[in-house]
């Protein structure tokens, strides 16, 4: 599956940026989303001790999932762009779609974080070391989305952005393991655990299967859309820049 | 006047390599560095709460300055009084009394891990509460599945944490 748009797609084209591809991809997000509907809301059974509350889990778990996702795929994609021979701008291109959507999703994990936090603690935020990470991460990659608004040529945007972007994913880790490196009001992880032992009901544990496979989906069908969109950009900007020579070299009489 | 050298000079590839990587390499050396200070700060500055029987025992948990106190909420042990609740909080053995000025949030109830923020009363010894957070543990039950081997588990669980 290409990241580049249709080959059809120009910028009078009515086709935008989808093909047969993302198409399958997109309904089988719709699905697996009002699965996760069906599940998270109605066949899931409510927590001993949290009640239904429990649910906010179904949407802030995957969203966290993705969002750690996105932001190694921004790392990995830097990776290419940097350290690769042709300097692939694709790569860039993939790598500031990821971060955009990681960034989206990390605040849709901090919102519903605290709305689960005032549920279950008693209140919104803490400056507990998940907390603190968790929001160290998300201003990290805001700036990294501001690093790739600076001024400068496509290319140096392009490698300052690689740069951060591979060191930023460094927190990734530092967050999922602040639970375990210190002591810390949110709970430790019921999944992804160090011992591998899953302390969650079989009906909880299969809803939130469905979440993260419904968020995996949803992450690459707004990927492609994302990369592809900026391959537009960029090619509108050479457009441009291309009929402001052609129109200097007119107004100067010279011929291309 | 002299016929300018036009001859290609040698390629200069690895020397650009070189600039471009050490950078980097610089770079990710401060951030490792960074990251073990942060992590020693953290380590000992930012741990969130004292638990009970660290109280009085550990740097930083001493019992005349601002805590905040990880517990188990002991079974049996919640009285709501006029305008305030009186409970313990237990772990590994020590046991916390605690004043709280209102009614806890959140899911608090007995056999619940919390943390509380306050300051001992010198006099009755006392934890005097002004916040009570309730600690989740990462363990999920369904609340209709009562099967006898769980409700026992349960039973064990704030028993051991006591």
């Amino acid at each position: 599956m290409t990241l580049d748009p249709p080959s059809t797609v120009s910028t009078t084209s009515r086709r935008g940026t989808a093909t047969a591809a993302t198409r399958v991809l997109g309904v089988l997000t719709i699905v697996m989303i009002g699965w996760l509907g069906v599940f998270g809301l109605l066949l899931s059974p409510a927590d001993r001790d949290q009640g239904d509350a429990v649910r906010i889990m179904y949407v802030h778990v995957p969203s966290v999932w993705l969002a750690y996702l996105a932001f190694i795929v921004t790392a990995l994609a830097s990776a290419v762009h940097l350290f690769g021979k042709s300097h692939s701008m694709q790569a860039d291109r993939v790598a500031g779609a990821s971060a955009e959507i990681g960034v989206v999703f990390m605040a849709v994990t901090l919102v519903t974080g605290m709305l689960w936090g005032r549920i279950t603690w008693g209140v919104y935020w803490q400056w507990d070391a998940r907390l603190t990470t968790t929001a160290l991460l998300f201003i990290s990659y805001i700036g990294y989305l501001a690093v790739r608004g600076l001024e400068g040529s496509r290319s140096q945007r392009a490698r300052r952005s690689a740069i951060v972007g591979l060191l930023a994913v460094l927190e990734v880790p530092l967050v999922h393991w602040s639970v375990r490196l210190w002591r810390s009001l949110h709970q430790e992880a019921t999944v992804l655990g160090t011992d591998l032992d899953v302390s969650l009901d079989g009906l909880m544990l299969f809803s939130l299967f469905v979440g993260v496979v419904a968020f995996t989906l949803l992450f690459l069908w707004l990927l492609l859309h994302r990369s592809r969109v900026l391959t537009m950009i960029d090619l509108s900007a050479e457009t441009g820049l291309d009929a402001a020579l052609a129109q200097r070299r007119a107004e100067g009489g010279v011929t291309a | 006047m002299s016929t300018p050298d036009l001859t290609p000079r040698p390629e200069q590839t690895p020397k650009r390599q070189r600039r471009r990587i050490m950078p980097m390499v610089v770079l990710a050396l401060v951030v490792v560095a960074g990251g073990v200070v942060i992590t020693q700060a953290l380590s000992t500055a930012v741990d969130y709460y004292c638990n009970v029987d660290e109280v009085g025992e550990r740097s930083g948990c001493d019992t005349g300055r601002r805590l905040r106190i990880q517990g188990t909420v002991g079974e049996g042990t919640v009285v709501v009084a006029t305008g305030a609740t009186l409970f313990d909080i237990r772990f590994n053995g020590a046991s916390v009394k605690v004043e709280y000025a209102g009614e806890p949030g959140g899911i608090f109830k007995e056999c619940l891990p919390v943390v509380v923020h306050g300051v001992f009363d010198e006099s009755s010894g006392m934890f005097l509460g002004d916040r009570v957070e309730v600690k989740h543990s990462e363990d999920y039950v369904a609340v209709n599945d009562n099967r006898l081997e769980e409700a026992e588990a349960d039973s064990a669980a704030c028993d051991s944490s006591a």
